[in-house]
């Protein structure tokens, strides 16, 4: 697998050096490079998922640890440990049923201690692991991973006592059920945009104002959306200062022939009142609520709430990420080059460094992104559907399997 | 002049209380001898036990042995056998008492092993019998104090688990009988697991140089802190007082003498250290199904006044404290009812406050860290709704 290693490297590399940049590209990326490591890795005849979790957990690290601010690349690297984890819990079930009708002495000395468990009552119990922990399985979860730790296949190990020669077959249909999964998921990430346009026409109704700031893929593909279905409605862009992004929106809005207003960004406040619903793009939706959005997101936040104007966000479900924003000005930002703000040429003046001691009396910070408390959005709008903050745990408890978050969460900290 | 509260169902049976413990007793199959036959909650009487309300003995002592740990005297070591030879209703209670002494388990945990000892002691011979001696005892239980919300969280989930749950088919009736048991008894593991569980999920949350303030005693806060004071983290920790067990003594004992700088002060000093405060850790007697939480008075307005400077209310709780109530108002709950002591007698015809506990909203609550993960209150009903439907 040195080939897989050089592309990691690769990538890697860019990540570390910017080059890539954006959640949608890092999202699709890290998902081809973890394909790839997949289908080079060499399986084991045991414990074939647990060889696969370390494999991609290994390259994953390195990957997060590139660049920790793009949360997507963590957040896919979770989704497939979850996608090897189920693909195995699935085949194992399948396994452990089969064998509990045929024969019940594998059964029997697979689980020593607790002779009197059914192979049925073993497969829902194998069943539950993969699940987040609830008040429902509060009561059966010890004996449970005393019988079958959900790492390891055990039932892969029983199989291996009986049938030897089905292995082979098996390892071979495990890989091939992640990747097929992993193709899935590269797909979901492609097509997220039309799934959450889709709903566009329920949200934005006939003479209504929206507004949005900067430009984001998604917020522009919604408005394309609702103009399609024949809504007439008016955009302010705010022109997310200072990579004026919103311009670059503004035109393309007009070029599809929709009724555009560029505004400052200082000027949100002024207009906010005449506004029917704000409509913005994200970086990460965290597992509190909360957004991580570019500058400048949460101030529009304040003054939609203020003005009881609904405040949408719009993110494809590879922004789902679930960990919590623990120190979120501090932990989750990224300082930008000064450049966007100041040209080199007109404050080079100022940074003397003989004047005071050595430090420059001139300083220029430019912060990437906002976090906006889960307290100020009305809605998100992810390609499964329309969702409250409140609501964010439950999908990342579909998404993401509990194990890995506390894995990766000390593995990044 | 005085209003009556528009919950007039509960005063009407906070008079009843009052007077007359035994009144209940014509609904009550299994009359037992409330060994509490006066105003005070048997709840009360519990969390006195374990949080050692703090007296001048106390202090005289905790004085003498500066920056010991004060060791509580090991519990009485006589097994009280399940109490098979007795009346079931006695001995369940019996069983639930000889638990509920030991320091370290919580209320929940030790009405499910009262209840998986009625199992061992039980003569059914099918499910249904089985069933229908548990839900008898599990009554019993319940109306033995009915005050405590862990103890019929912990009866209901119990039951739900022994009549709902799907791992018990195909079996026959002795496995099962087995099963249920040894599963009643590992709880006390669980739930020293489900303690530990919290505490590492705080800990990401716990900041070099941050501020906590604490109210009361919480068995899982002080788990969470010491678990950060021993991962070398840097914070500094406010207790209330906690009048008037002041149980935010005992509490800021066991902090220093894990070296965590302490200050206390008096619960009316709360909204005045509140802009020093980055956060604030409470335990909770119960979560109800709004994701609120009850528990120890005063909490409702340090939640308030934290809320109102825009700091974080962190609730640490085991799962099993999820309680399915939804108090409406602070005057929902059944009121458990403590001794204040003034220091100066009480001029007659004043009427004084007794309630233990309150009941906070969900909406001043950050986060709930629980064994299940850290949630946000609306989770609670969530998982509620999908066990007991």
């Amino acid at each position: 697998m040195p080939d897989v290693q050089a592309l990691v490297n690769d990538f890697v590399l860019k990540l570390k050096r910017r080059k890539i940049e954006g959640s949608h590209a890092t999202a699709k990326q890290t998902a081809e490079i973890l394909r790839s490591v997949v289908s080079q890795h060499r399986m084991p005849y045991t414990n074939q998922a647990a060889s696969l979790i370390d494999a991609v957990r290994a390259v994953g690290e390195q990957m997060i640890a590139a660049n920790p601010v793009e949360l997507a690349v963590g957040n896919i690297v979770r989704r497939v440990l979850h996608i090897i984890r189920e693909e195995d819990l699935s085949s194992t079930t399948t396994a452990i049923e089969g064998l509990g009708l045929s024969d019940d002495d594998v059964d029997g000395d697979e689980n020593e201690d607790h002779p009197a468990l059914s192979a049925a009552v073993l497969a829902a119990a194998a069943r539950s692991t993969l699940r987040a922990p609830s008040l429902q399985t509060l009561l059966e979860d010890i004996p449970v991973s005393a019988a079958a730790p959900p790492n390891s296949s055990s039932g892969g190990d029983s199989e291996g006592r009986s049938k030897s020669a089905e292995k082979s077959s098996r390892s071979r249909k495990l890989k091939h059920d992640v990747i097929e999964a992993m193709n899935e998921l590269i797909q979901d990430i492609d097509t997220c945009h039309e799934q959450i346009s889709e709903q566009a026409v329920e949200h934005i109704h006939q003479n209504e104002v929206i507004l949005t700031l900067g430009r984001s893929r998604t917020v522009k593909e919604f408005l394309y959306a609702a103009k399609e279905k024949k809504r007439s409605f008016r955009v302010f862009v705010a022109e997310g200062a200072p990579r004026y992004q919103g311009h670059v929106l503004a035109k393309e809005l007009v070029a599809k022939g929709l009724q555009t207003t560029v505004i400052t960004d200082s000027a949100v406040f002024a207009m906010i009142s005449r506004v029917n619903m704000v409509i913005v793009g994200a970086h990460a939706i965290m597992a509190n609520g909360g957004v991580v959005a570019p500058v400048g997101i949460n101030m529009v936040a304040l003054a939609a709430q203020k003005h009881a104007v609904p405040f949408v966000v719009v993110a494809g479900s590879h922004k789902l990420c679930p960990l919590y924003p623990h120190n979120p000005e501090v932990l989750l930002n990224e300082l930008k080059s000064p450049s966007d703000l100041l040209d080199f040429g007109e404050f080079s003046d100022c940074m003397d460094f003989g004047i005071q001691g050595g430090s420059p009396l001139l300083h220029v910070v430019n912060p990437t992104f906002d976090y906006i408390p889960p307290k100020l959005v009305s809605l998100f709008i992810t390609d499964t559907g329309g969702h409250n903050p409140s609501y964010i745990y439950r999908l990342i408890a579909d998404y993401y399997s509990a194990d890995d978050l506390v894995v990766q969460g000390k593995s990044t900290s | 002049m005085w209003r009556r509260s528009a919950s007039f169902v509960v005063d009407k049976r906070y008079y009843q209380h009052d007077e007359l413990p035994l009144a209940m007793d014509p609904q009550n199959p299994n009359p037992n001898p409330n060994p509490n036959a006066n105003p005070l909650s048997a709840y009360y009487l519990t969390r006195a036990e374990h949080h050692a309300v703090v007296t001048s003995d106390w202090l005289a002592q905790a004085q003498a042995a500066v920056g010991r740990h004060p060791s509580p005297p090991p519990p009485p070591e006589t097994i009280a056998g399940g109490g098979g030879g007795k009346e079931r209703g006695f001995g369940v209670i019996d069983e639930f008492n000889y638990w509920r002494k030991k320091p370290d388990l919580a209320e929940a945990v030790a009405a499910i092993m009262a209840l998986a000892a009625v199992i061992r002691s039980s003569e059914a011979t099918t499910m249904m019998e089985l069933e229908i001696e548990l839900k008898t005892a599990s009554d019993t239980l319940k109306s033995w104090d009915t005050t405590s919300i862990s103890l019929s969280a912990g009866c209901d989930l119990f039951m739900r688990y022994v009549t709902r749950t799907s791992a018990l088919e195909y079996e026959d009736f002795d496995a099962a009988k087995r099963r249920l048991i040894e599963r009643g008894e590992k709880f006390g593991e669980i739930s020293l697991k489900a303690r530990r569980t919290i505490a590492m999920l705080c800990q990401d949350f716990i900041f070099d140089g941050c501020t906590i303030l604490v109210h009361g005693f919480s068995r899982v806060v002080l788990e969470v802190l010491k678990l950060a004071a021993s991962n070398r983290k840097l914070f500094r920790v406010l207790c209330t007082e906690g009048r008037p067990d002041r149980t935010g003594l005992r509490f800021s004992n066991e902090l220093s003498a894990l070296g965590v700088p302490v200050k206390l002060l008096i619960d009316s000093a709360v909204a005045y250290a509140m802009d020093e405060v980055d956060m604030v850790f409470v335990g909770a007697d119960g979560i109800v199904e709004s994701g609120g939480i009850i528990n120890m008075m005063g909490t409702y307005q340090i939640a308030l006044v934290a809320h109102s400077m825009n700091k974080p209310v962190y609730v640490a709780a085991e799962s099993y404290k999820f309680a399915r109530m939804y108090p409406l108002d602070q005057k929902d709950l059944a009121p458990a009812l403590r001794p204040i002591e003034f220091g100066v007698p009480i001029p007659p015809g004043v009427e004084v406050e007794k309630s233990a506990r309150d009941y906070t909203p969900p909406q001043y609550l950050t986060l709930l860290f629980t064994d299940l993960g850290a949630l946000t209150p609306s989770v609670v009903s969530d998982e509620l709704i999908q066990l007991y439907l």
